[in-house]
């Protein structure tokens, strides 16, 4: 009875006396509500640090929209806020696509924008006057944020709450989710990953819990989806696939049952309300799995339970037989004579050269052009995912250690997500929940182990202290047996080394973050020759020219990765934009501007141009401009105007601009735009005038005359050029 | 759960019939498509007696089995091979030496974050795999039930796993991007 009798017979939790912070023993918390207050802290600062590690770009430069895409997202939030959803819904744009047009109500994922314009309600409703562009700007991170909640819970579900604490604090840094969703890049893709983990969680919850309220909010969240991203062909293929291997692996209760047919036919019904997809879900190719899933499990249920009512099994194995080929004929013929009559049409494009890798090479380039289509290198995958790429395949040993519905689906998440990361870079976006989830699975189940070593060295030496009797002793001992040589030690080295780890990978993220992912890429920066920063603002000086010196009917050709730029900040009609729905229209510009000038100058007047638009990086060695383009311009082009080939503007296979270029290539209207007058400038110190610094070469055409447009402005650093066409000649 | 040879022999009616014929009474059967068939054809010709068994080894394979094919297939994908067979690079590069005019490889694709030779890819991806697996081995390192010099060669194998790819990876990714973290 005395004090080692109490230590022996004391709870392993600490009590509140032993706690080192004072002012905490004066609340007394129980162990469970320590475990809640650090748990709820702990995912308050994550969600703090997944809203503040996406803002680097706002710091240093301005609260300005990125890129491309989200200048037309921009755009279009813009027109809802100022007139209405009606308004919106039926809006057709004849400020594009000159002279076709677009009907932007019909061809958007409207998520995204109606999003943007209830947060901005809100705040307006709360009093807080703040600009659309704000909310914009900033909607990116604040659903990242959300993300990283949904990745707890959902964490929760596969494993533990230590798992979903871990999914959360690694999904808020990792940089594959940050490269899309940084503060500024406004894109259907910030929003669509919080509706993809959404869905997904609920119909694992609805999976797991048999309700219809979970399988209700999984349709909703699926609309959600819907509404925000193309990608939810994802969902709408993994679940089906999902489906498919519970029932072979046999997994199957009325659970399943509920959940799934709840999801597919709400869900379905809910997605026909986005005109954009229309009635995809009935008849495109690529949602038929779904269909067909959903057919066999019908029959699937429905034998089971008959199988269940008859107790005769010959009786049994002959419904079987009847049921079996009936359904597979009546589903044949149906799918036959979908795809025969052409109601079902075939895979897209877009979708197939996922399946296919080699198929958008060689037979749609536009598709192939685009950089973040390319396929994933080892690289790539390692600068976005560090030390996740180990955690990766043991999180995977964990799940298939301790099967269940939702381990299951984790993998197969995360597998499925995984082969797509790796043939088109742009979805490693779709991949990152999943890695993060299973690589959490890791963490906890490895920590687990760890601690649990540390603790219980401990907890034996306590019993073997006390007072115990010798069969305890002698228990004590046969444990301590089993043990690891020096095992508290390599356990606590363990954990330290593990610490290092994680450490490293909040390192990398942010150095990732602050110099990959941060760039507007509307606005340049590089390293001065002191080293300062210089800042090269030249695109929205020149689309701010276009602005105020153009007249406002005035139509802009200029490849199509401008058009949303131009027209969302210099407010004038372009001949096409990165919609690229239109692939002659697209190849009529690019013969444009691969042909000679007096051929250009034709296509130009049947197309009304008034100014035509080109970037070129050949003073400050920018490279991505317009000359480096200028090949994909060419296939473009001639894969629709046969006139137009390839090799005429190559030499021996290679593409050059100085002295030994080709001819046509010389004398092109690009060219000519791009050179013009800098023949006379000098770029470099000790190098002729005429030397592209991008290309590293000096210029084979260095006296260009342009005899059907004139200049009208080159921005300071001569990254973007305007050219004004001159109207047709009089007769004398 | 529903016995596997059922669904295999439910499609086929002329296996339906030859099931029947061996069972003696044929006429409680429901089942109009073997009716049809006891009439025409084999009303005239008589079935072979054959004993048609599916091997058992239609069975699901085992969690474990499936694991590592998945690792395998990891192993590919994190290696770039799609990457390998649509872009079709080089196995090694090869620079020139502009001083003396030998040739020199080239094993780490210079310039760019998504591009890489094939070697390369696979060497990074099987650093990958190694510290995956050396967590694996850790894990397995504490089950109770094996001997114990097996769960400290396990022990010892994944620890030094796990520092070797991680130092590796962390060599690879900085001789591939000069200017990484600094």
């Amino acid at each position: 009875m005395g004090a080692k009798a109490e230590n022996g017979v004391k709870p392993p939790p600490l009590a509140p006396s032993s706690f080192p912070f004072p002012f905490l023993r004066t609340l007394k918390l129980k162990t469970k509500q320590q475990e809640l207050l650090i748990r709820v802290s702990a995912l308050a600062l994550i969600y703090v640090l997944a809203f503040a590690v996406r803002l680097f770009s706002v710091l240093r430069y301005e609260s300005m929209i990125h890129e491309f895409d989200p200048y037309f997202n921009y755009r279009t939030t813009l027109f809802l806020t100022k007139n209405g959803f009606y308004e919106f819904w039926n809006w057709f744009d004849a400020e594009s696509w000159y002279p076709l047009g677009r009907i932007i109500g019909g061809t958007l994922f409207p998520g995204l924008m109606v999003t943007a314009a209830l947060i901005y309600r809100a705040l307006r409703f709360l009093t807080f006057a703040i600009h659309i562009r704000e909310v914009c700007v900033l909607t990116a991170p604040f659903f990242a944020s959300n993300t990283t909640l949904v990745a707890y819970f959902f964490g929760k579900e596969i494993w533990d709450a230590g798992a979903g604490l871990a999914a959360a604090a690694l999904i808020a840094i990792c940089p594959g989710y940050i490269s899309r969703s940084v503060a500024g890049s406004y894109d259907n893709e910030g929003v669509a990953i919080f509706a993809l983990l959404l869905t997904f969680y609920f119909f694992v919850k609805a999976v797991n819990t048999g309700s219809l309220a979970w399988g209700l909010a999984s349709a909703f969240g699926y609309f959600y989806m819907v509404s925000a991203w193309g990608g939810y062909v994802f969902i709408i293929n993994l679940v089906p696939l999902y489906v498919l291997v519970l029932l072979i692996t046999g997994r199957y209760s009325m659970r399943l049952y509920v959940a799934y047919n709840c999801m597919y036919i709400l869900g379905m019904l809910l997605a026909m309300q986005i005109r954009f997809v229309g009635f995809q879900h009935v008849q495109s190719g690529e949602h038929m799995a779904a269909m067909g899933v959903f057919f066999l499990m019908q029959v699937f249920y429905f034998v089971d339970w008959v199988k269940y009512i008859l107790h005769d099994p010959k009786l049994f194995h002959s419904f079987l037989r009847i049921t079996l080929t009936c359904s597979i004929s009546v589903g044949a013929l149906a799918l036959g004579i979908g795809m025969a009559t052409g109601y079902i049409s075939p895979w897209t494009g877009r979708f197939y050269s996922l399946l296919d890798p080699t198929y958008a090479k060689d037979h749609i380039p536009i598709i192939a052009s685009v950089s973040e289509h390319q396929p994933t290198a080892w690289s790539s995958f390692m600068f976005d995912f560090h030390i996740l790429l180990f955690l990766f395949p043991a999180g995977l040993y964990f799940c298939f250690k301790r099967l269940s519905d939702a381990t299951i689906f984790i993998v197969m998440y995360g597998l499925t997500s995984m082969y797509f990361a790796g043939v088109m870079v742009r979805l490693i976006l779709v991949a990152t929940p999943a890695v993060c989830l299973i690589s959490a699975v890791a963490v906890s189940a490895t920590i687990k182990n760890l601690t649990r070593l540390i603790r219980t060295k401990s907890k034996a030496s306590q019993t073997g202290s006390s007072k115990g009797t010798s069969s305890l002793k002698a228990s004590a001992k046969a444990s301590l047996d089993q043990a690891l040589p020096f095992q508290r030690n390599a356990a606590i080295a363990l954990l330290a080394g593990a610490f290092y780890l994680l450490s490293r990978y909040a390192i990398h993220c942010t150095w990732v973050t602050s110099e990959a992912y941060s760039s507007p890429s509307i606005v340049l920066a590089a390293r001065g020759a002191h080293g300062g920063r210089v800042i090269f603002d030249d695109y929205r000086e020149a689309y701010f020219w276009l602005r105020q010196n153009t007249s406002p009917d005035a139509k802009v050709m200029s490849w199509w990765d401008y058009g949303y730029q131009i027209t969302a900040m210099g407010n004038r009609t372009v001949i096409v934009d990165n919609n690229t729905w239109n692939n002659t229209h697209i190849a009529t510009v690019g013969r444009a501007m691969s042909s000679y000038e007096d051929e250009a100058y034709e296509i130009m007047q049947s197309l009304d141009v008034d100014y035509v638009l080109v970037v070129f990086g050949g003073v400050t060695g920018y490279s991505s401009d317009d000359i480096n383009k200028f090949l994909w311009m060419v296939r473009i082009g001639g894969g629709v105007f046969p006139v137009i080939k390839e090799p005429d503007y190559l030499v021996n296979g290679e593409y050059r601009v100085d002295k030994g270029a080709a001819p046509k290539m010389l004398n092109c209207l690009m060219y000519k735009l791009c050179y013009y007058r800098f023949g006379e400038l000098t770029t470099e110190y000790g190098k002729p005038t005429g030397y592209d610094r991008a290309r590293g070469v000096e210029i084979g055409n260095k006296n260009v005359k342009l005899e059907y447009l004139e200049e009208a402005f080159t921005t300071s650093n001569w990254i973007v050029r305007i050219y004004k066409v001159k109207p047709p000649k009089n007769r004398w | 759960m529903r016995p596997k040879s059922d669904h295999a022999s439910g499609g086929s009616a002329a296996a339906a019939a030859a099931y029947a014929a061996s069972q003696p009474s044929e006429f409680d059967s429901i089942d109009p498509i073997l009716h049809l068939i006891r009439f025409l054809p084999y009303g005239f010709l008589r079935p072979p007696r054959l004993r048609l068994k599916l091997p058992s080894s239609l069975a699901l394979p085992s969690p474990m089995t499936v694991f590592s094919l998945v690792l395998l297939t990891y192993f590919a994908v994190v290696s770039g091979l799609v990457y390998d067979v649509i872009v079709e690079p080089p196995g090694i590069g090869s620079t020139q030496d502009r001083s003396t005019g030998a040739v020199r490889p080239v094993v780490f694709l210079p310039g760019r974050v998504n591009g890489q030779y094939i070697i390369e890819g696979l060497s990074s991806g099987f650093m990958f795999v190694l510290g995956g697996v050396g967590l694996i081995l850790m894990d397995l390192a504490l089950d109770r039930n094996r001997a114990r010099s097996v769960r400290i060669s396990f022990a010892s194998f994944g620890i030094s796993a796990i520092v070797i790819a991680y130092a590796m990876s962390m060599l690879f990714i900085r001789i591939k991007i000069p200017g990484y973290l600094w």
